[in-house]
């Protein structure tokens, strides 16, 4: 094989011999940055794009609104593309995922549809009364429409952290990753989300009745 | 425990999130406070609510084809240039797309030297995996020690629950994988927990189940695709290994128990598996 090898070799140098300068220089123009580029592009979508349905479902239950939630996770995908080269951790999903969750907050403040100070202050333990009984949630647990209006009446914060725990089942770590906040946070700010959803629940089995 | 440190750490029990200890603690103080129970009771009905009944939106079809097409646009502003300039060199020299081919050929003996060589390695570091009967006994010896170790040491579970949704989470974040977790309390096998442990050099899911006095733990990890799917049963030292495997996990079943219990326990499990 080794001679095989060599002949052929021998044949191809031979034959390209008057021009291989100008080969050469066309081969490096060609093949080198598109190269790189499409390499990188392709390491992108196959790290990212497995991600696509958390990405909109987050977007989906931030902005409540579906041609928002679309506009938004393809500027996300734009900028994560674009920072991609700075990403070198290995959770694609919570990289992603923050990219999202930054880019529907741009948006939503835009539109005025968010004030992140009111939301923080209110209280939330003074409505114990309130709270529905196990009974009666499980009784609805299957109420997807039920479900879904409670939800959509959480602050803005307690629907995120809800759905990232719920649905994305991301751990107390992940989800203080992209929320910027300390493991013991997320667990307080959740039990705050549940408590105030229990509530909007109850309310809601109420108007049913 | 009391009650205020209960109701501010439930959410964290409830999520699979705490050590071992404290969850230990949160269990005792809900077996006996009744209002604490009840709050749990809610908040967990109200979890399960939302992760069977909330819409999880997907993304469209049109939205992926949207983004890819985005992206190549942004990535290829070169690609287009790039092309261009290929068009413009087999137009002014019609012997070019000769030459790029084949100053390429040694490079493809290359490569094919190089997967050969690769094929080799991987070959024979695949080899010594192989399941030998050698090493089957190495394993079962593994087996047995840590499932004395887990009643030995007071360490059975590292999350004790009979909740399976509470201790698959648990499990998931911990792992690279997601084992079944699956409790067959109806099928007089209660789940009690789920630990971590270490072996065949990786960490693997073990999940603890009961059985009248006796505990069985089971242990999954991911299958490799080469690795012997016929169930075996090994006796050693007065207890009962079962071995079985699916497409996705191998599992292995270790107890006191007697080996007609364990049978009927890997039916009860492979059912259920393969009913969810």
């Amino acid at each position: 094989m080794a001679l095989q090898l060599k002949t052929e070799h021998a044949s191809d140098t031979q034959d390209l011999e008057p021009h291989q300068k100008v080969v050469k220089f066309v081969v490096l123009k060609k093949s080198e940055p598109d190269h790189a580029e499409r390499a990188e592009l392709a390491s992108f979508e196959e790290t990212m794009l497995p991600h696509l349905d958390a990405a909109h479902n987050l977007a989906r239950w931030l902005l409540r609104n579906e041609q928002d939630a679309q506009d938004v996770v393809q500027e996300a995908y734009l900028r994560a593309f674009k920072s991609f080269s700075g990403f070198h951790g290995s959770n694609g999903r919570a990289w992603l995922l923050t990219i999202v969750r930054n880019t529907s907050y741009t948006l939503l403040k835009k539109n005025r549809a968010v004030d992140l100070s009111t939301t923080f202050d209110e209280e939330i333990h003074a409505s114990d009364h309130e709270s529905a009984s196990p009974a009666a949630i499980l009784e609805h647990a299957e109420d997807a429409e039920l479900i879904r209006n409670a939800m959509d009446q959480l602050p803005t914060e307690f629907r995120e952290i809800v759905i990232l725990r719920h649905q994305q089942d991301l751990s107390y770590k992940e989800i203080g990753e992209i929320l910027r906040i300390p493991p013991g946070t997320v667990m307080s700010r959740l039990a705050r989300a549940r408590g105030k959803l229990k509530e909007y629940f109850a309310a809601q089995i109420g108007k049913e009745k | 425990m009391n009650c205020e440190e209960a109701i501010k750490l439930m959410d964290g029990y409830l999520d699979g999130e705490l050590d071992p200890m404290t969850s230990q603690r949160i269990e005792e103080h809900l077996r006996d406070c009744h209002k604490c129970e009840q709050a749990y009771e809610t908040h967990t009905a109200l979890a399960h609510a939302i992760s069977r009944a909330a819409p999880y939106y997907k993304a469209p079809t049109e939205l992926r084809q949207r983004i890819q097409s985005s992206l190549r646009a942004t990535a290829g502003l070169r690609d287009s240039r790039g092309a261009a300039r290929e068009n413009h060199t087999l137009l002014t020299s019609p012997r070019a797309e000769r030459r790029f081919v084949l100053p390429q050929t040694p490079w493809n003996w290359l490569a094919l030297a190089a997967a050969i060589i690769l094929a080799a390695i991987i070959g024979s570091s695949f080899l010594p995996r192989l399941r030998t009967p050698a090493s089957d006994q190495f394993l079962a010896t593994q087996l047995i020690a840590s499932h004395v170790r887990s009643l030995m040491a007071n360490h059975l579970t590292d999350v004790a629950s009979s909740d399976q949704h509470t201790v698959k989470p648990w499990l998931d974040t911990k792992l690279d994988f997601a084992p079944p977790v699956i409790d067959l309390s109806s099928e007089g096998f209660p789940l009690i927990g789920g630990r971590l442990d270490y072996l065949d050099n990786r960490p693997v899911a073990a999940l603890v189940y009961g059985h009248r006095k006796h505990f069985i733990n089971l242990f999954v990890w991911p299958a490799a695709p080469d690795e012997a799917k016929a169930p075996k049963t090994i006796t050693r030292q007065g207890y009962q290994l079962l071995h079985w495997a699916d497409p996705d996990f191998n599992y292995w079943a270790v107890s006191d128990v007697n080996v007609n219990d364990l049978q009927l326990f890997k039916q009860q499990f492979e059912t259920r598996t393969a009913r969810h």
